[in-house]
């Protein structure tokens, strides 16, 4: 794991007095919340419905024991007792005095964390694929990259009031788990027939009002060229990109306006007149990047298979146990080695990516024992030891199981990214948290959901989509009518390699019809799916109207049905 | 404040190599709109919009006899920028420019608004742009560092800014992580990379 030298920490530290002057310039009145505002955001901090929310920057996901320890007690010294993993890999607090931030982020320097950049129309923080570094079908380990332009995006000064926010994804493996295709910028890293590191970039993806994936505008580019390439991209968003219209600032807009093809050739002709000169990175900045990601000390072990591991539970255990490995253990690049996913998503009982405080001070042990110290967050809301001994997998349920952190619904139904809604947010036109718990309560059936299969299914509380409800196979959408809230369905939505934005079905539903509307939808995907066909499959195969039918034919009953008890 | 006194007629200069100060402002900002140029003051040191300048500005520099080729002369015209200003679509009146214009301006029309900072980037990066850059418009505190780096070296902040914070700044980061106009970042520019 990356560790910070003089000039990190120097930097931190140093934004540290630089926001603390800021608030307390506020504070005495000196600062007005108009221009304070865009200032807090940069430092991850919102003003929301009740309290402050802090949001704290995990770059590219990855986290040591540590550092999760610090978060822990940010949690219990400052918050309610726990934290929110987000989608974009970051952890936020919901209950914030603002006059304790700038104790906070002193705490959090000390951990070589920081809070920088994690909100605001600026580079937001970096994300990558969860399982960098692990993943058996990774080409290039994606985690120097996205260090260096950590580096190279933090407190950058041309871009810190860009139209609108500005969020990056690096991609170096086989499948995507990074929805690279929903960034403003994404990087997919491999190399070339000559073992050079280059990358393809794709620009103008996003998600939100005007859901859209991105266009490729750039092949094979060398990797140490990234900053002069993508300064060039952000100077012409910067200057072009349109600031009369909030919902039409973001790249996507400019890029689609333009067509791919001429925002490329701008991108060009800017970077043609720097791209020799000495922002690009140097070799000795990658040597001293990458040796932080370099493999942990593993041992040589002999790989086990599923089987064998299954049978040295108990017997009574053994069920259990093979679902949580199908479910929630996945592939190593080393044998004997696996990555364990724990899930954030109990049934019914907390909001998707909540923490407390004793869980993550829990699994920062975890961490410690069995997996190098490390952690990653993974976008779906999730935490990953990445590297545990396949071998010890067994005695790792146990204990994690102590934490109610082992239900093996990754990937299943009830696994549903969720954004805080509007119990929290103060963007929010509906609540997300109740929806996603009324779902989890009514599919809590592990049996029947292992039989769906895979199915995702992701709720956001308003346009913004924070939810990834575009790319949900299921998408919930909160929205208002009239003051009331309302919820849209979209259908065939999906990440991966072969992303796609999914389809509105029609009219929206009140809230307590949404179990009912999945229960039509789920039921109408079992009586269609041949085999072991996953959802997004009979899907495509089937197309909308069945899905569409099936939802509405029922409420039609119910609303004549009550229309006649009236 | 420490004085309670307009700071309208102050200016912020941080020339490169150099040292914040506060400085009279000598130069004016003209809109073009509320007045005709020839109206002001002739000795007075006036910038006027590139827009303009691209209008009426360079036909008058032909002619010698005119009163702004006389102010040019002297050395008391400059341009400055609009936000929405393409300057790349204009090299050759800039590069014109550089020999012309003792002090160019680019404008924060809000003070969100970042176009600015790029129109500098450029100044200095394709044009090679060696003479002061000042920000004008809705220029507060806090967009300082961000300015000093981009190329500008002068602030004409706004008049409730308090000066003493201003000229604190600069002394905030002792290091950078990215290159710009004043300094390489610091992992090039020094060995201070012993991991903490």
């Amino acid at each position: 794991m990356y560790k910070y030298d003089y000039i990190d920490q120097t930097l931190v530290n140093e934004r540290v007095t630089q926001f603390k002057d800021q608030v307390q310039r506020r504070i005495d009145g000196s600062l007005p919340e108009e221009e304070f505002r865009p200032l807090r955001l940069q430092n991850g901090l919102y003003h929301q419905r009740h309290a402050y929310m802090l949001r704290v920057a995990i770059p590219y996901g990855l986290l040591s024991s540590e550092q999760l320890r610090t978060l822990a007690n940010i949690s219990e010294k400052y918050d309610r007792g726990y934290g929110h993993f987000t989608t974009r890999q970051n952890i936020q607090f919901n209950w914030i005095k603002l006059e304790e931030t700038p104790a906070i982020l002193a705490d959090l320097a000390k951990v070589q964390m920081h809070a920088i950049q994690t909100s605001g129309n600026c580079i937001r923080n970096i994300t990558s694929d969860a399982f960098a570094g692990v993943a058996a079908d990774e080409y290039v380990d994606p985690r120097p990259v996205c260090e260096l332009l950590r580096q190279w995006s933090t407190l950058h000064p041309e871009f810190a009031f860009l139209p609108r926010k500005f969020k990056f994804a690096v991609c170096g493996a086989k499948e995507d788990r990074t929805i690279l295709l929903c960034h403003d910028v994404g990087i997919s890293l491999k190399k070339n027939t000559n073992g050079e590191l280059i990358a393809d970039i794709y620009a103008g993806g996003g998600m939100g009002r005007t859901p859209i994936l991105g266009s490729l505008i750039k092949e094979s580019l060398p990797w140490n060229v990234l900053p002069s390439y993508l300064t060039a991209l952000l100077r012409v968003y910067n200057r072009f990109g349109r600031r009369d219209n909030i919902y039409k600032a973001r790249i996507k807009i400019l890029v689609k306006a333009l067509g791919p093809e001429e925002f490329a050739r701008q991108v060009e002709g800017e970077w043609a007149s720097i791209k020799d000169g000495d922002d690009n990175f140097q070799q000795s900045e990658w040597d001293r990047v990458a040796k932080h990601f370099t493999k942990p000390a593993y041992k040589t072990a002999e790989q086990i298979s599923t089987e064998d591991l299954v049978q040295s539970a108990l017997e009574n255990e053994r069920a259990a146990f093979a679902r949580w490995l199908e479910r929630n253990v996945k592939a190593h690049q080393v044998p004997g080695y696996a990555s364990v996913i724990f899930s954030l998503k109990p049934h019914g009982s907390v909001a998707p990516g909540d923490a407390t405080t004793e869980q993550m001070l829990a699994i920062a042990d975890l961490a410690d024992q069995y997996s190098f110290s490390e952690l990653r967050v993974t976008h779906e809301q999730n935490l990953v030891l990445a590297d545990v001994e396949q071998a010890r997998l067994l005695e790792l349920w146990h204990k994690a199981k102590a934490q109610n952190v082992v239900l093996p619904n990754i990937g299943l139904l009830t696994d549903i990214i969720a954004c805080p809604g509007g119990d929290f947010c103060s963007l929010a036109n509906a609540k997300s948290l109740p929806i996603a718990k009324a779902i989890q309560e009514r599919f809590d059936d592990l049996d029947y959901l292992h039989d769906l299969g895979e199915i995702s299914l992701n709720i956001s509380g308003c346009i913004n989509s924070c939810g990834h409800h575009h790319v949900g196979n299921i998408g919930v959408l909160g929205v208002d009518k009239d003051g009331q809230e309302w919820y849209q369905i979209t259908l065939g939505g999906e990440q991966g390699n072969h992303a796609a934005i999914g389809k509105v079905i029609g009219p929206s539903f009140g809230a307590e019809q949404i179990p009912d509307v999945m229960a039509d939808i789920i039921d109408t995907f079992v009586k269609h799916r041949t085999a072991d066909e996953p959802f997004i499959e009979t899907y495509r195969r089937l197309g909308v109207t069945p899905f569409k039918e099936a939802a509405y034919l029922n409420r039609s009953k119910e609303s004549s049905a009550a229309g006649a008890t009236a | 404040m420490s004085e309670h006194v307009s700071q309208t007629n102050r200016v912020l200069s941080y020339p490169k190599g150099g040292k914040p100060a506060i400085i009279t402002n000598e130069w004016q900002v003209w809109h073009g709109d509320e007045t005709e140029l020839s109206n002001l003051n002739p000795k007075q040191k006036v910038l006027v919009p590139f827009s303009w300048w691209l209008m009426h500005g360079q036909a008058q520099v032909k002619d010698s006899t005119s009163e702004l080729a006389k102010r040019i002369q002297e050395k008391t015209i400059g341009v400055w920028f609009a936000a929405d200003d393409d300057i790349l679509k204009h090299l050759d009146v800039i590069e014109a420019g550089k020999s012309i214009w003792p002090l160019v301006g680019a404008d924060f029309p809000v003070f969100r608004d970042g176009r600015s900072f790029s129109t500098a980037a450029l100044l200095r990066e394709r044009f090679h742009w060696t003479g002061e850059i000042r920000a004008i418009g809705d220029v507060l505190i806090d967009q300082l560092i961000l300015g000093a780096r981009s190329g500008f070296d002068s602030f004409a902040l706004r008049a409730d800014q308090n000066t003493d914070v201003a000229l604190k700044q600069f002394d905030l980061f002792s290091v950078r992580t990215q290159n710009s106009w004043r300094d390489c970042r610091s992992q090039l520019s020094n060995q201070l990379t012993e991991a903490v």
